[in-house]
């Protein structure tokens, strides 16, 4: 399950730490995250009308030539994460990464396999999602802490530790379409990890945006959940993210599941893949 | 769902309904005030041009126009912004947990906000035209209530629809102009012909409007038969609404 390859640089000793850690609580801890051949077929183009013009056009040629394409965005797919494991997803783009998440997050119904996740304590946080440009910041806060399942009371008790974590003093009373894409992500970052206790986290590539300060404290926090006890997965395209974070990786490309196991055995695959298609 | 989910959806309802009048008004000078200026305005100008049409059969004819215009607004202005709320929140329904009614739901409650600032407009051109109060004056709040349950069946059904056809945004433009003017708000309904009277009498917009006129400018209650087509039309259309939009949710997320 894990490697103990020798790894050079100050965040080895971390690393180990996680790991053993993970594998730790492999043995104790309850599977909250059960995937199992997990497949998405989109029919498109062909069958789905997008508007009337089409449907009608359609409905007079009786559909005599069946161009229905069906596309198999995810096939076969299966993992486990326990409690406290932090599950590295990794792929290139299109490969079947952010269906995945909408799947374990309940918005999708996959139309094969099943995921078993208590959906109340999934968190999904994608990149400045959910967010109004035309409102301020402060009633951004309000209103995607209200979407994502906090009270009223719990965002006023904690509004300064969100802007805080944000670095966004002074911005507040500003309309959101007025800020960096930096500034969004932070914002978003600070209210969907503000939570005492997120029991499960899933980052659409929340890690690899924002300045390197911001990108270190980001980590962090994602350090403390760990430590909280949250289980964390992880969705990205960078293989520095993955290293540095989890302690399982799950390796998808177009749509199939190339390979699951040890951090650093899958990015070694996907490393060597990758560079076997820049030839 | 027990107290504290219950809690969590009127709070979040609050939070997308003011979203959508800080919206709606975010670049104005005026803001909010517009919702109390534009039925007054737009009543002005059809009283200007159609009191003389008119002015032999309708007494108080602003006041009259007014009645329904108001509640026109309602219903045009919840099922439009329901129609397209699943498309325009596409993001946040990939990370809500609460039901996707939501959606359509607030946009209607903001079209009832709305309406409760004309309602503003609508009290004080009471006054100015001195009609005198009668006791069924408060039933409209009632025709409001069933007025908003049939627009939110509709809406979900709409909401649920756009998803499949971009196109029904347009269709259903121009089925409301022809609705419009089926709903008979800027001229009495018999002087149409019989065969449009036939249609408009059995149109239920305007059983709701006729219903208020009668209440707020002439001192009657609704009889019987319009008390229960205005009863049958709101939980009809609002639980075939929720039924079909039951029935599609879990496809919405994959078609847009």
């Amino acid at each position: 399950m894990s490697s103990k390859g020798k790894r050079k640089g100050n965040t080895q000793e971390r690393k180990q730490e996680i790991e053993e850690k993970g594998r730790a609580m492999k043995e104790e801890k309850q599977i909250v995250i059960d995937v199992s051949h997990v497949s998405m077929q989109f029919r498109i183009a062909g069958e789905a009308a997008g508007s009337l013009k089409e449907f009608l056009i359609r409905a007079l040629k009786r559909r005599s030539q069946s161009r229905s394409r069906i596309l198999n965005a995810l096939d076969d797919i299966s993992f486990q994460a326990r409690e406290g494991d932090v599950v590295g997803i990794i792929g290139t783009n299109g490969s079947g990464k952010s269906t995945l998440l909408k799947i374990i997050s309940g918005a999708l119904e996959p139309t094969g396999g099943t995921v078993a996740v208590d959906r109340s304590k999934v968190q999904l946080l994608t990149l400045g999602t959910g967010f109004d440009m035309e409102l301020t910041a402060k009633e951004n806060i309000y209103l995607n802490g209200a979407l994502i399942g906090y009270s009223r009371e719990y965002i006023d008790k904690k509004y300064d530790d969100i802007v805080a974590f944000a670095e966004l003093e002074g911005f507040m009373g500003e309309r959101m379409k007025n800020f960096s894409s930096g500034m969004v992500s932070r914002l978003g970052f600070a209210i969907a990890t503000m939570r005492d206790t997120p029991e499960i986290l899933i980052l659409d590539e929340v890690l690899s945006v924002g300045d390197m300060f911001f990108r270190k404290k980001s980590e962090q926090r994602i350090q403390e959940m760990i430590h909280g006890g949250a289980t964390v997965l992880i969705v990205t395209h960078s293989m520095d993210v993955i290293l540095k974070n989890c302690n399982y990786a799950v390796w998808i490309e177009k749509g199939k599941m190339q390979m699951a196991g040890a951090v650093r055995e899958v990015c070694e695959g996907y490393r060597k893949y990758q560079n076997g298609r820049k030839k | 769902m027990n107290g504290e989910q219950i809690k969590q959806y009127m709070f979040v309802i609050r939070e997308l309904t003011g979203r959508e009048i800080k919206r709606k008004y975010a670049r104005s000078f005026l803001g909010i005030l517009w919702s109390v200026l534009n039925p007054l305005l737009s009543m002005t100008v059809m009283s200007l041009i159609f009191s003389t049409m008119f002015k032999r059969n309708i007494e108080n004819y602003p006041i009259y126009y007014l009645t329904a215009s108001i509640l026109w607004s309602l219903f045009t202005g919840s099922t439009n912004a329901a129609l397209t709320s699943l498309v325009d929140n596409k993001m946040m329904l990939i990370k809500v947990k609460l039901p996707m009614s939501i959606f359509p739901l607030s946009r209607c409650c903001t079209a009832l906000v709305n309406f409760g600032y004309s309602l503003i407009a609508f009290v004080v051109m009471l006054l100015v035209f001195r009609i005198p109060p009668n006791p069924y004056m408060p039933l409209l709040l009632l025709y409001v209530a069933g007025l908003f349950f049939f627009s939110l069946g509709l809406g979900y059904m709409l909401s649920d629809l756009y998803t499949v056809f971009g196109d029904i945004k347009h269709l259903y433009s121009i089925l409301l102009m022809l609705w419009m003017y089926m709903s008979a708000l800027f001229y009495p309904v018999e002087s149409t012909t019989p065969q449009m009277q036939a249609i408009i009498l059995r149109n239920p917009i305007y059983n709701f409007i006729s219903s208020a006129r009668k209440s707020m400018l002439y001192a009657q209650p609704p009889n019987t038969a319009e008390w229960l087509r205005m009863l049958c039309w709101s939980a009809g259309i609002y639980l075939l609404g929720r039924l079909v939009f039951r029935k599609t949710q879990s496809k919405v997320l994959q078609r847009i």
